[in-house]
């Protein structure tokens, strides 16, 4: 443990401070540039109606929450940097200088999961929390949606933790991690949740859906759809998946790491 | 850790420690939200005389925006309200639409008033010309006076061009209102408070606004029966508040009548204008058991009214809204207007009278 606790050490200040961290700037900063702008946008005047409602600061802050965070920043976070975690380490050629330090294998992909586990929990957490302090007085009451914003934060790191150790052990297990891991978190899961039984048990989105305390926006067809063939799991047992997920697939990167023979290109 | 991961850690830690703490704390305490909405209610509740009748709040420029407020315009009332807007502003430069932000007015029954039956102020908070008002009203015939070093223009009874005054039923725009000139101190008046702020109403009642705002003393504000009616009125952008024993005893209804009124003190109405009306209307009865009269007497009604409304599907949905509640010495009850009911409203009003 001790040497996990160096290697996240070293990690966290590589990780923020890469050109990676534009990617994570830009797609933190976009909500609440937007939030500002619509909290700007209030100041003059009400929110649009639709569907004969007036759009109020909570109900955005749900739209938000789902369209932006889960959908779109939580896996794109987890594939950016859970398939970085040992595949950048491969492609720079400098995973031989990790692997030949007297620590377990294992212990530097724990490291380096904890490390991303901080940089983007540590990012994505405060964006949401500025979201909601510019968007919620809109028309709401920042007390009364409080509840929900606890549960947000939970949601979205628990969230980061499952994307990030589930791409953990695409990178440590295949050789081109990204494609892989964009085509599961964009092409699988979307479309597992669409179809009828049991398949879509097989998908993170899924428990991290049941999360969720805001109503699932219907702003699509696939919206919809989703809503329609929705059976969602009880929160404590999402609970328990999501945990599984994250022992799971850290226990298999480590099993993979430990075995698997590097093959560093010239 | 570098010295910048660890500030940034740290800055990190803080914005989420604050944020939670924040809300955890208006979780609790209820932290008020709104800029002009403080627990005791709005600001210029200090305005205001502690004996008030009533006192009704309106978010203007929110209710002004709203999209009930336009299908209503376009479906039940096109013409009638732009006559009154373009006559008041005539008179005074003031657009109610684009000028005012909220206003909050009061009612004090217990003020003699020009006919015995009270006087009302508005306090209207906005962005205002103050020349261009002052300039507009003494050229209708008031005059300026000052009080306690603030400017009061005083003009009498306010006499717009409405039907009946000649001038084509208030159509004629050659025609413009005048203030006739002033003859006692029941005398409507406009006095710029602060910058943004104005009250206009009866002289009495503004020039006690001025008393307050430079000297302090016993106001709404201070009256707590007042302000915690008002309190349970957060969150609606149009209210109002009202103590009905005294309006009755002021009315000198005869006995026959007042007797068969229910026995109610005080009364608010809460409503929230956005893409539908959403309203909270709320009795206090003296007792009990005049709490359950009041409560079978709405029953009543409103079994009667679903019954009647059963072959007009449009009014439906507002019918099935009302809900009954209340324990207690309260009665209230909830209605929720869908835009649709405006629109068969106006459907209504466009057809053609039927041939007697």
């Amino acid at each position: 443990m001790r040497s996990a606790l160096r290697v996240f050490d070293l990690s966290l200040g590589q990780m923020l401070w890469s050109r990676r961290s534009v990617l994570l700037g830009l797609l933190v900063g976009a909500p609440v540039v937007l939030a500002a702008a619509v909290r700007l946008y209030a100041e003059a005047g009400p929110l649009p109606v639709i569907n004969t409602s007036r759009l109020n600061g909570p109900t955005l802050f749900g739209i938000v929450i789902w369209l932006l965070f889960v959908r779109f920043i939580v896996p794109v976070l987890g594939v950016f940097y859970g398939t970085a975690l040992i595949a950048d380490e491969v492609d720079d050629k400098t995973i031989t200088y990790l692997f030949t330090r007297p620590v377990r294998r294992a212990s530097i992909l724990l490291g380096k999961y904890l490390a991303y586990l901080a940089c983007v929990v540590l990012l994505v957490l405060p964006s949401v929390v500025v979201v909601y302090f510019l968007v919620v007085p809109i028309g709401g009451r920042i007390g009364e949606s409080f509840p929900s914003l606890a549960a947000d934060l939970g949601m979205l790191a628990i969230g980061l933790a499952a994307y990030g150790a589930v791409f953990a052990f695409v990178g440590a297990r295949i050789k081109r991690p990204l494609i892989a891991g964009l085509v599961f978190a964009f092409g699988w899961e979307s479309t597992v949740l669409l179809i009828p039984g049991y398949l879509k048990r097989l998908s993170v989105a899924y428990y991290l859906q049941s999360l969720v305390p805001h109503a699932m926006p219907q702003d699509s067809t696939i919206s919809v759809l989703m809503q329609a063939f929705q059976d969602q799991p009880p929160v404590w047992v999402s609970l328990i998946y999501l945990f599984v997920i994250v022992g799971l697939s850290l226990w298999l990167a480590g099993m993979t790491i430990e075995s698997r023979e590097y093959v560093l290109e010239q | 850790m570098t010295v910048r991961t660890r500030y940034f850690v740290i800055v990190s830690l803080l914005v989420i420690i604050v944020g939670l703490g924040t809300g955890l704390v208006a979780y609790y305490v209820g932290f008020p939200t709104n800029a002009f909405f403080n627990r005791t209610g709005p600001e210029e509740l200090r305005l205001l005389p502690s004996s008030a009748s009533v006192i009704a709040f309106a978010e203007v420029r929110e209710v002004m925006a709203s999209d009930l407020r336009q299908r209503f315009r376009k479906a039940v009332a096109a013409g009638a309200q732009e006559n009154g807007q373009r006559e008041f502003q005539n008179l005074t430069g003031i657009n109610i639409e684009t000028d005012i932000e909220r206003v909050i007015a009061c009612f004090d029954a217990t003020t003699s008033g020009s006919k015995g039956m009270g006087e009302g102020v508005v306090l209207a908070r906005g962005t205002f010309d103050n020349v261009k008002i002052e300039a507009l009203m003494r050229e209708h015939g008031a005059r300026v006076d000052d009080y306690k070093g603030k400017r009061l223009i005083i003009g009498d009874r306010f006499t717009p061009p409405f039907e009946g005054n000649d001038n084509n039923g208030g159509n004629d725009t050659t025609q413009v209102p005048q203030f006739t000139p002033p003859q006692n101190s029941q005398d409507f008046s406009l006095a710029f408070l602060e910058p943004g702020l104005i009250a206009l109403g009866s002289r009495t009642l503004v020039q006690h606004a001025i008393d307050l705002q430079v000297g302090g003393g016993a106001s709404a504000a201070t009256n707590d029966e007042i302000v915690s009616h008002i309190r349970a009125m957060e969150g609606g952008n149009l209210w109002a508040v009202g103590r009905m024993d005294v309006l009755r005893a002021r009315a000198k209804l005869p006995d026959i009548v007042a007797n068969q009124l229910p026995p109610i003190t005080w009364f608010s109405i809460r409503g929230r204008i956005d893409g539908g009306l959403q309203a909270l209307l709320s009795a206090e009865a003296r007792d009990d058991e005049s709490a359950n009269n009041l409560r079978d007497v709405v029953r009543g009604f409103l079994a009667l009214a679903k019954l009647q409304i059963s072959s007009k599907p449009e009014f439906q949905r507002f019918v099935q809204s009302l809900e009954l509640s209340g324990t207690g010495r309260t009665v209230a009850l909830s209605l929720d207007v869908p835009s649709q009911v405006f629109d068969a409203l106006g459907a209504i009003a466009a057809q053609p009278p039927k041939p007697q």
